[in-house]
Order: structure tokens, then sequence, then C-alpha cells
């Protein structure tokens, strides 16, 4: 604590700009530091591989750019690449919608918020392969929906065996096992708004859905850009859950792109190319992932 | 809930400390009976279970651990679909384990670091000569023992007993009555009509056990030297064809393998006559009550055939215990301890002195099993052993099947894709 | 400025009907945790068990030392959230609140880890642990998960809302940097902290991956390992499983009613006025 104002003391002046200069890099570094060692040296032996034939266990064996070559002509990787980009179209906006309105729901003076929230919060914490048996139990061939068609005297539907059945029934699940968590994040930003801008706007006599679109969403953009962009990547990386479901049939009409990685990679003893499959992957998401930050502006107001 | 930063220096300690003490505590194994022995050999053993065996193998180590007291065997269990992951990133970062017990799909892959118990345990010939013969391909690479048998496997058919006597409908009652393929499904579809079945048979969703027709069609995937592939050979799209006609009849579901269900469940309902499977199913569907269940013979194409399989135990190199290491297998592989095993945990024995063993449930089941095992064309285990190849081509060969069946695809055209993959996968191999 | 009744009586039935549907499923595993073999196959299925039975939860405790499992998940998760609460909101602050070089660089590297399936670095990461001698050790399934790029970007963004007035007007009192973060922003950020310390907590109760890499002793099985022995080659044993994921979601779900009691309305306490 100085008694002297700063203004007078020139060099304390300097000596703080450069604290502040090299604080931001100590604050990032124990993050920064474990980042590096157990994420970025790994990646960086991934990306070597997949300039080799390596099963995992012999030797690499150098091959150059042959593994980009294979994907750059297999056309059962684009195509799966097509279907997981149309499956995180519907996705994303679906479980934007539903958990920014379940969040709303949730922070207003209802009583047993809690309660509620642990409900929808609660899918989140349950395995996929049990959140896939939970579906297929509403869904299956052994099902409710099929138990109460033929109570009816209906015929059954075989849901999974039908591809646009099967593409609908995981997204459901998905919506139903993610919602919470982006639910949680949505109250976290919508808390962050001082209720003073709520009050002034009442006064002034705007209405709730104005209230809603002038000042609500305009200051959740940092959290809305978190929100769709966590859960884009996760709809690209989107696996355990379709393949519980639906082991990624019909006819691969569930197979995204990491169960193709896995597949074709994995299973064939063919890691060199699953790691030069998941550069292709990391960059095309990357490329989504740069550009939707650069167009909100990282979020900031 | 404001945390001071006394308050949170004093948790983090304080967990910082449990971890530590967690930490070091483990390494010691508690001595039950008080004496410290001492143990110079630690034998990590790497296993998965289906059923009960893990207990089984248990009961069996502390008997070798009686008569060894310088040995500690410690059963590290997985489940089974982490099993490769976790072998290959203990062997690849240079950490193997002293043993672990391995299916034939995993077999190739590790070869190279196998420990060769022919080598430690008295010679190829003397060591394999206790073993059946179809089943050798499998775990004798390049004339090195890469692994020892432990149990092994044949596909069969469980079918639903209640179902097939409410139909009135009877099964072949010795291996000279069997019936065909097409007086299988006439029975079957008897049975859906003349009782509460609702489907006629449910087969597993892996390519392994859709060979079974193939082989019983008189086809193979690959000629015996392994050279070429025959995969799309007319027996070949006789069987692919055959497959997708029970289908179309209703006859086997379409939610198994068009919709990812489990055939397993969809038997136990009870409303399904066959299921053709294995013989390992008979621990699993032991517990089953509410019907009665038994397995009968396969039918007949052109001949019989099942497929062999097995479960066996591999020694690692660099795990610095291999001599330990093929001694506990040996005393696995021995008739005594292997007819335990098998026994207890309703497996078949691989020996060639150990067909007949007193199973407590199931007795009659396991001697057809084993029947099947017997009348199974050679093609069969030459097929599956070939660890360099056939994973190349199988995850395509069950993608295949189900486009045909989905009617994407023909038969022709999609064995000939699959021939394809195999001899291009024939000749990176060399 | 509290809602009228009308809009009262849509909330409350709005909630009450998407809580009722999302509450269906889970309410089914709860209830078939507790249904005999033969019942969980049969076909009509039930939804409330016809035989209630224990034999469950029984044989699923039988078959592992579940006891040492939860204490390792514990030490595991606990210790993790804690690392990880103080190491992200450091870094999400340094994000968000100072214009550095590389700092924009730092943040979208971070975010694209994500999209690296575990899966493929797997035996790179092996090798990392092994080299530093963290194999086998509970300390593998802390420190390197604890670095998650979701929290930094979460605690970013949330910190991007708040003023920096309030940071500018602390340096000028000659507050040192340390300290603005430590009784200042650390306060603010309560909700976001507490979301993440929710999430932390699962995600490390959760982790299988980690574990199955990082651990071949027993003794430091975490319970989602133990889990994964009832996933057989090819029966599943449906009953212990759910048996013992009824069981594992408790300690996750106390966390979180504990927690989010602190997702509160932080700037009505921020002393801006």
């Amino acid at each position: 604590m100085s008694t002297k104002s700063i203004a007078s003391q020139p060099n304390l002046i300097t000596k703080k700009k450069r604290k502040i200069q090299i604080a931001p890099y100590l604050f990032v570094l124990p993050n920064l530091l474990i980042f590096t060692v157990f994420i970025v040296v790994p990646t960086l032996l991934g990306v070597i591989y997949s300039f080799h034939y390596y099963d995992g266990l012999n030797p690499m064996k150098y091959i150059g750019f042959d593994n980009y070559a294979n994907i750059f002509t297999d056309d059962k990787f684009w195509s799966t690449l097509g279907k997981t980009l149309t499956y995180a179209i519907i996705v994303v906006p679906l479980i934007y919608a539903c958990s920014l309105g379940v969040a709303i729901l949730l922070v207003q003076q209802v009583i047993m918020k809690g309660f509620f929230r642990a409900i929808f919060y609660w899918p989140t914490m349950i395995s996929f392969i049990i959140v896939g048996l939970t579906w297929r139990w509403i869904f299956g061939e052994l099902g409710i929906i099929n138990a109460v068609m033929v109570a009816f005297d209906n015929e059954q539907i075989t849901f999974l065996a039908n591809p646009f059945f099967a593409k609908v029934a995981v997204i459901i699940a998905a919506v139903w096992s993610r919602l919470g968590f982006f639910m949680v994040l949505f109250v976290a930003g919508l808390l962050a708004i001082p209720r003073d801008f709520y009050e002034a706007a009442h006064l002034d006599g705007a209405s709730k859905v104005k209230a809603f679109f002038h000042i609500t969403l305009p200051l959740l953009k940092p959290t809305t850009l978190l929100v769709v962009m966590l859960s884009m990547i996760e709809a690209f990386k989107a696996y355990p859950l379709m393949f519980a479901l639906t082991g990624g049939g019909p006819n691969k009409a569930t197979t995204y792109i990491v169960q193709y990685i896995y597949e074709t990679g994995f299973a064939k003893q063919e890691l060199g190319l699953a790691s030069a499959m998941s550069v292709v992957l990391f960059i095309i998401i990357t490329i989504f992932t740069v550009l939707q930050f650069k167009l909100t502006k990282g979020g900031e107001n | 809930m404001k945390l001071n930063s006394k308050g949170l220096l004093l948790l983090v300690c304080t967990l910082v400390l449990s971890l530590v003490v967690s930490g070091c505590g483990s390494n010691n194994k508690t001595q039950e009976n008080g004496t410290s022995t001492k143990k110079n050999v630690k034998l990590d053993f790497v296993w998965f279970s289906d059923g009960d065996e893990g207990k089984v193998m248990e009961n069996i180590i502390a008997d070798y651990e009686k008569e060894n007291t310088h040995v500690d065997i410690q059963l590290i269990e997985v489940a089974y679909n982490d099993l490769s992951t976790k072998l290959k990133t203990m062997v690849s970062g240079g950490k193997p384990p002293a043993l672990s017990r391995i299916s034939t799909s995993e077999i190739g892959s590790f070869s190279n670091f196998a420990v060769d118990l022919g080598e430690q345990l008295g010679g190829v010939e003397p060591f394999t000569s206790q073993f059946i013969d179809s089943i050798k391909p499998y775990y004798v690479i390049d004339n090195k023992v890469v692994a020892s048998p432990m149990d092994v496997t044949a596909n069969g058919i469980i079918y639903n007993k209640t179902l097939f006597d409410q139909a009135g409908v009877a099964v072949p009652t010795s291996s000279d009555d069997i019936w065909t393929w097409d007086e299988f499904n006439a029975s079957l579809k008897e049975v859906m009509e003349k009782s509460d079945a609702k489907y006629g048979l449910v087969w597993d969703y892996t390519p392994h056990r859709w060979s079974t027709l193939l082989y019983q069609f008189g086809g193979s995937m690959m000629n015996p030297e392994g050279t070429e592939g025959t995969i799309n050979n007319e027996a070949g799209i006789e069987a692919v064809n055959y497959f997708k006609k029970m289908h179309d009849e209703g006859i086997i579901p379409r939610s198994v393998w068009l919709g990812g269900e489990n055939p397993n469940n969809l038997f136990r309902t009870g409303t399904v006559a066959a299921h053709l499977s294995g013989n390992w199913m008979v621990s699993s569907y032991k517990d089953i009550t509410d019907f009665e269940w038994g397995v009968t013979y396969m039918p007949i194409a052109k001949n019989r055939s099942s497929v062999p399989g097995g479960k066996f135990v591999m020694a690692f190199q660099d795990s610095g215990v291999e001599e330990e290491s093929a001694n506990f297998i040996a005393y696995l592989s021995s008739k005594e301890v292997n007819s335990k095993y098998n026994q207890e945990s309703l497996f078949m024995s691989p020996r060639k002195d150990s067909a007949d063993l007193d199973y407590e449930f199931g007795k009659e089941m396991f001697a057809l099993f084993a029947d099947e095992l017997n009348n199974t064309i050679p093609a069969a285990a030459e097929d599956w052993s070939k660890q360099t190849i056939i994973p190349k081509f199988s995850s395509d060969l069950k993608d295949g099947l189900v486009e045909v069946l989905a009617e994407g695809a023909t038969a022709e055209d999609m064995l000939n894709d699959i021939n394809d993959r195999i001899n291009e996968a024939i000749a990176n191999a060399k | 400025m509290t809602p009228s009744k009308p809009q009262k009586i849509l909330t409350y039935v709005l909630l009450i009907a998407f809580s009722a549907l999302w509450l269906f499923p889970v309410l089914w595993i709860f209830l078939s945790s507790f249904k005999n073999n033969t019942e969980l196959y049969q076909f009509p299925p039930t939804f409330l068990p016809q035989q209630f039975t224990l034999e469950h939860f029984i044989n699923a405790f039988e078959k592992g030392n579940f006891g040492k499992y939860f204490l390792n998940s514990a030490i595991v998760a606990i210790t993790s959230t804690i690392l990880l609460l103080l190491i992200n909101s450091m870094a999400g602050y340094a994000l968000a609140k100072f214009k550095f070089k590389g700092g924009t660089f730092i943040l979208l590297a971070f975010i694209s880890t994500l999209m690296i399936p575990l899966e493929v670095i797997m035996i790179p990461i092996f090798k990392v642990l092994s080299f530093l001698g963290l194999y086998n050790t509970l300390l593998a399934l802390i420190i390197p998960p604890a670095a998650t790029p979701t929290g930094v970007f979460m605690l970013r963004q949330y910190l991007l809302t708040i003023p920096n007035e309030l940071l500018e007007a602390a340096r000028i009192d000659g507050a040192g940097e340390w300290k603005i973060y430590w009784r200042i922003i650390l306060p603010l950020c309560q909700p976001i902290l507490a979301a993440l310390a929710i999430f932390s907590f699962m995600w490390r109760w959760d982790d299988f991956l980690w574990p199955l890499i990082a651990i071949s002793d027993p003794s430091k099985y975490t319970v989602q390992l133990a889990l994964s022995n009832f996933i057989g080659e090819f029966n599943v044993d449906w009953g212990s499983l759910l048996a013992m994921s009824v069981i594992t979601m408790i300690p996750v779900l106390i966390v979180f009613l504990i927690f989010q009691k602190h997702l509160v309305n932080s700037m009505a306490t921020s002393g801006m006025k």
C-alpha cells in the first residue's frame, strides 16, 4: 500500500506494467504445463504415427502420405462425415433451444428449484451404455412402444431396424442425455445478468418478450458461444451413445465419424490410419470452431 | 461457501496425505494368515470373464500359491472389449504383464511378443500333442507355441424346448438323424405357427457366427495355404443368399443384424424358437426358469460344420518373470487343473484326454458340442487362425452382410468386394 | 418484478410436463435394478417390479471390493476437482481479462484438444505416464485430466461478463494481481465455479479410459473400471450393472445438490453500487 500517488513514482509504473504483463502468462502456466505434457506431446506422437503403418505393437513403417491419400479416396469416410454433419446440424440447435428454455424456467422463483434441476441433470450422470439400454427399452423390439402397439393389436414397428427412426431415436436419446449439462451452463450465464437491467426495462414498460430479446440474449452471448461450440464438438465426436443404442446401424445409418475411425483404424489394427483420420477430423472441426469464434468475436460484448 | 487460503491449503494437504497413504498401502498384499512370507516373484495376470470363470481361476491361483509360496499371482480384471486396448498399451509402453488370458482374435497381433512355450515347456510337438488338433493353427505360429489352450468353443444351436413341445415338433436325437437347412427351416416355421413363438431363429451378430453357415455350405474364406481368397465362390454366394432368405421369410428377426438388438435378450423372452450361438451360452442360460431349453444338432447343407474357437493363456517377453509364467502355464495346462477349470466354469476342455468332464450341469449338451467340433471341416480353423488377414476384412464382411440384408447390394457384388480385400490383405502381409 | 399468476401457472405446467418426460426413463432404470433376471428380459416389459428383489445389489457388491473402489474414485474426484477449479480459473481469468500475445491462440489450442478422440493417443499417453513414473498411481488420474479445456472455456466466457472497471479500481488501489484474483475474481465466479465443480466431480467419477490406461493394480481401481467388468464378451450382467450404476450415481447427485445452491445471482452481491 503506497502512501505516495503512483503518478509520482515512474519506476513503480513500469514495474507494475511489467508485473501486469507477465501476470497472464503465470496464471495460464499450470494449465498450460499439464496440457502440454499430457495432451500436446501425445498428440504430436499421434501425428507422427499418421505418417506410418503402425499396428500399435510392432515397429512402425514409414509410408509418407499414404494414409492421407487413402482417406481422400475413401468414399465411406466422406459420406460418414456428411452423416455426422447432418446429425450435428440437427442436434446443436435442438440442444441450444431446449436447454435455454429449461434454464429460463429454472431461474424463475419456483419452489424446489434444486429438485427440478436435478431431474434434468440426472441423465448426464448416466453412463452411455445404460442410456442406450434405457432408450432401447423404449424404442426396441422388446420395448414399451411396441408393447403398447401389440396391446392395441397393431403391428410391431422395429424402430431401430429402420434407418430413419433409428436416427430419430439417437437424436432424442442424445438431447435427453445432454440437456442437463448445457442447462447448468445457461443457468450460470443467466444468473450473471444483473437484475437491475430487468428492473429498468420493466419501469420503461417493456414486455417480457422484448426484455428477452434485447437484454437476455445479447448479454448471454458468451454463454451461447460456449454452449454452441461445446455441443458442436460433442456432436462431431458422438459415438458411445449411438453404439450402445443402435450399434451404429441399421446398415451404418447411425455410424458417425468417430465410430468409423475406430472401426477402420483400430479394429483393423491400423493405428497409423486412425491417427491420420483423426488429424483430418481435427482440421475440419478446428476450421468450424475458429470460424465460429471469430464471427462472434469470442462472445465478447 | 468461501474457502479462505488457509482452509484450502489444509484440505489439499489432507487429501494429498490420504492419497499417499492409500498409494503406499496397496503395494503390499495383505497376508491373511498373518505370517510374513517373502514373495519374490509377482505375476500380473490380465484376465477377463464372461461368467464365473474368474472366481474359478482365483481358486486355482490360491492352490498354486500354496504349493509355490514364493509366487504371488494377481488377477487384473478388465472387460473383454478392453482387453486389446489394455494389452497394447502395456506391451507398447514397455510394461508387459506376466500373463494374459487371450482369445483367438488377439493371439495373432501379440504373437511376436509372446514367450515361446514350446521352448520353455519341452518342445513344440510334446506340448501340442496334449490338445486337440483342430485348434493348433490358433496357437502355433511359425512353429512357435505362443499360447496354451485353456478352453475350446464350438458354435451350435440352443433351442426352446417348451416352444418345440408346444408345437409338437421334434429335434434330431442323434447324429445319424441330422436335418438339412431346409428341413430345419420348415420345422422352425411349424413352431412359429403352432406355438407362442414369434421368431424361429436368432443369430449372433458376428462374422464368426455367420461363417458357420459358410462352412456348412462347403465354402471357405481363403484357400488352405492362405494364398488367396475364396469367399466369393458358389458356396459363399449360396450361404449369403440363404441367410438373407431366412430374414426375408421372417424366420430370423431383422432387429438383430439390422437393429442392434441383443439375441440373448430376445431368446430369454421365450418367444424365439432357437439361437445359433455356442457352448459359452450354457452357463449363461442356466438361470432361465420360465421355459425349458436344450442344445440340438446344427443342420447340414453340403456338410456339417461348426467353428472352433477358444481361450488361451499367453506369457509375455520382457516381463522379467518369463520362466515363472511358463511354469504357471504348465500347471494350468495339466490334465488335473485344466479339467477342474473347465468343469467348474462350464467350458469345454481342449485336451485330448478330457473330452468327458463330469459337469454339474448340461453334460449331454457339452457332449453334443464336442460332436459338432469333431465334425468340423478344416477350413474353419484354417481361416480363423490367420490373424494377420482376418482383422483386415472381418468388419467389412459384417457390414457387407448387413448391406445385403438391407437390399443395398447383391451377394455376388458384396462377396467379390470382400474377396478383393482378402487378397489385398494377403498381399500386404508378405 | 414478480411474475403474474397466469405466468406462474404456465411456468409450473411446462416444468412439470418436461420433468415428467425426463424423469420417466431414469425411474425405469432405478426400478429395474430391483427386478429379477426373468422379469428384466420379459416381453412386454414391466415398469414397476413385480417381484421386488435385492439380489443384484448383493451380487454386485460380492463381485468386487467396491468399498475400496468408491474410496479411490472419491479421492480422485475430489482432489482433481480442487486442482481443476484452481488452475482453470487462473487460466480462464488470464484469457478473459488480459490482452496478451498468444492468448487467443492458447485458448483455441485448448479447445481444439477436445476434438482429439482419446483412443487415438492412448499409447503415447501411456508412454508419457510411464516415463514420468506415474503409471499405476492415482496421481495419473488426478493431474492430467485437471487441465480441462471445457473448464477454462467456461470460466473465460463467464469472466467476460464482469466489468473491467472493477479490476482497474483494484489495481489503482495498489492490489497485487494474485490478490485481485483471489479476493475479487474468485468470489464473483461463484456460480460458474459451482457449475464447474459439479461437472468436474462427475467427469472424474465417470472417467473410464484414463483409469483403464493408467491403472493395473486392482487395489487402485476406480468404480467405473469395476463396473466395466460386468460387461462380458457374450453376456452382459445387466442386473448387477443396473444396480451398481444406481449406486454410483448417488455421490454425483449429492455433489450436484450441494453445489447447485451456489448457482445464484452473484451480481446482486457484487458490491458494484
